[in-house]
């Protein structure tokens, strides 16, 4: 032990107590929305009794009331202001997180553990939005949230494309020399694996990229690095390395902003819809969209789990629903379908880039 | 001289480095002696980039005479010149010391140098070799020229053709030049072998009096182009400060060497054939 090792440890010891905060802060937020007034004073007194029965050590009675009293200030003061939550799939620093920001820059982004998770939370009104990714330039398209599209109560508000570049992070202070494993998402690995493969790293598979950087942050394993973005380098208290290691640049995720809510603006459209099976039906449905001069920009079929031969299509196309030309297309388009389901009219954003 | 299967091929090599292409167009390589800070490697970036120069150069690992002298920033160095490079656009050339790097220097930078002191690091030089990436060789300061071709034919043989010559001068009696530049040997090396020639007058003289004439004098052999050390705070730089050339010296250096490049453009100085 000497003083530089004992600040480094309390400086650490700082960066999770801000972690910390920022998770309960998160949650307190999330609780506004079952709520029916911010401030609830029974609420603070069972608060500040239970972390009293737990003061000890050094830290005494008189210092927990106080440390708490300014949290519980903070979070009303928080719960006040009318922040808009956003709910996404992942840990902090996800590529979904990223998307986020890009859609809204002073929205609150809430880690969330499933996808199923965001649109159940959207669904009921616990979150504002939800942002879940549909489709990889690389890897093709997410079959769990088309799923879940097809499922829920929710609207497309706004197409969010996230251009995906990868960095790999160290812990501070690690010799560069030391790396033998790299850990991240098995698609992040093999987005990287030209680089991998040059410096002979060891690829390890991890559940998340963010993940990753917040395994890495926690246990401290040795010679090891992380594939994630910038984002998490900092979230995690974590080195830059090396900046886009990703063998194909051109490297994009779409992501989607849902509501329970729909908006009418914007120049895309997405439904949904089955047809009979029956020869020509689907072409019957695209004959319309032909007939009409509607340029789609995504079709795809995906099959309907527990019913063998049966598909639902997901069409995106030019143009708002609100537009007379598509109006009249799309109660075309109902007449022959024997599932229909309107998934809302949104603009497309800039691509965002770290 | 049989042992020089690879380097005394006939013909000429020219080697694509983004827009530049050594051996055919007369490459002007510049920059610091060290990168020291990020303010400093893109101030003199920006400075030899409008005077001219075609590549920066900057080391980020520095092979020292004393331990105690300034070593180098290290992978920051790399991550400075990599920046500089996004600014300036210029393609960047560093030093590598150590097998170990090459992997991480090369990811890096656009050209690999092996230094004066390093010349004969054959495990060096077959891995620079196996990386594939351009090479710049310089000339030992004891060394011979066909010792100098033997070490480009260790990295020939590891399948790397991007091998890029560079004479920096050589130890002499002569003590009122750092080095003594050796402008026959850029001669000979043009006509034994195929590979791109460039000259450093800085390290050959170590006086910026120098620089200039010994510039001309590269051009004036058909060498393939000069790299010159830059500082913007000469009496500040950590390394090698009192060889630097001022950025509007090194302008002016610039134009002299385009405009006889362009008298040269006609010479042919290599008329005479090798007497049997």
């Amino acid at each position: 032990m000497d003083l530089k090792k004992v600040r480094k440890e309390i400086d650490t010891i700082d960066f999770e107590i801000l972690k910390l905060l920022n998770r309960r802060m998160e949650l307190a937020l999330t609780s506004k929305k079952f709520k029916k007034k911010v401030f609830d004073p029974e609420r603070e007194k069972e608060v500040i009794e239970n972390v009293l029965r737990y003061a000890h050590g050094v830290i005494s009675p008189e210092f927990t009331e106080k440390v708490f009293t300014t949290i519980l200030e903070e979070s009303k003061e928080l719960q006040n202001r009318d922040y808009k939550l956003i709910g996404f799939q992942g840990e902090h620093g996800a590529y979904g997180e990223l998307a986020s920001q890009g859609f809204m820059k002073e929205g609150i982004s809430i880690p969330l553990n499933t996808f199923a998770d965001v649109f159940k939370g959207v669904e009921k009104g616990y979150y504002d939005f939800g942002i879940v990714p549909v489709e990889n330039s690389l890897g093709g398209s997410i079959l769990d949230v088309n799923s879940l599209l097809a499922k829920h109560n929710v609207y497309i508000v706004k197409e969010i494309p996230v251009k995906i570049q990868h960095s790999l992070l160290v812990l501070p202070d690690t010799n560069y020399r030391d790396i033998r494993v790299v850990y991240s998402h098995p698609q992040a690995l093999a987005q990287c694996k030209n680089f991998l493969e040059r410096h002979n790293f060891e690829a390890r598979p991890f559940y998340d990229t963010a993940g990753a950087a917040k395994m890495l942050f926690e246990k401290k394993p040795d010679a090891a690095a992380v594939i994630a973005n910038k984002l998490c380098a900092k979230l995690y208290h974590l080195e830059v390395i090396m900046e886009n290691i990703e063998d194909h640049s051109e490297n994009i995720t779409r992501f989607f902003a849902i509501s329970n809510k729909p908006q009418k603006e914007g120049n895309k459209t997405s439904i949904i819809f089955s047809v009979k099976h029956k020869a020509g039906t689907l072409f019957k449905i695209l004959e319309i969209f032909a007939e009409n001069k509607i340029n789609l920009t995504r079709i795809e079929s995906m099959p309907v789990s527990g019913k063998p031969n049966t598909y639902v299509f997901f069409i995106d196309f030019e143009g708002n629903s609100e537009d007379p030309k598509v109006k009249n297309t799309l109660e075309k388009v109902k007449e022959k379908t024997t599932f229909f389901k309107w998934l809302g009219s949104y603009d497309k954003g800039e691509v965002i880039c770290e | 001289m049989n042992n020089l299967k690879l380097t005394r091929k006939k013909g000429k090599t020219t080697i694509k480095v983004r827009d530049v292409e050594i051996g055919k167009d007369f490459v002007i390589m510049a920059g610091p002696c060290s990168v020291e800070s990020e303010e400093q490697t893109i101030t003199i970036a920006e400075a030899v980039k409008k005077a001219g120069a075609n590549i920066l150069r900057g080391g980020a690992f520095k092979p020292r005479t004393s331990p105690y002298s300034f070593q180098g920033l290290g992978l920051k160095g790399l991550k400075i010149l990599a920046k500089a490079r996004e600014i300036t656009g210029l393609p960047i050339i560093t030093e590598v010391i150590d097998p170990r790097d090459v992997q991480w220097v090369s990811d890096f930078v656009d050209i690999l140098q092996i230094g004066a002191r390093n010349m004969q690091n054959f495990s060096l030089l077959k891995e620079v070799g196996k990386s594939g990436k351009p090479v710049m060789l310089k000339r030992g300061m004891h060394s011979t020229i066909v010792e100098w071709l033997s070490c480009a034919e260790y990295i020939l043989n590891e399948g790397n053709p991007n091998v890029i010559l560079c004479e920096r001068g050589i130890r002499s009696f002569e003590t009122y030049t750092r080095n003594t530049l050796d402008i026959s040997a850029v001669s000979v090396v043009k006509t034994l072998s195929h590979l791109p020639v460039i000259v450093d007058p800085s390290h050959a003289t170590g006086r910026p009096e120098l620089i200039p004439p010994m510039s001309l004098a590269a051009v004036s052999v058909k060498a393939d182009g000069i790299m010159v050390e830059v500082h913007h705070k000469p009496e500040e730089a950590l390394s090698d400060g009192a060889q630097a050339l001022l950025p509007e010296e090194f302008e002016t250096l610039v134009k002299q060497v385009r405009n006889l490049v362009n008298c040269m453009k006609e010479a042919n100085p290599y008329f005479i054939k090798e007497r049997k």
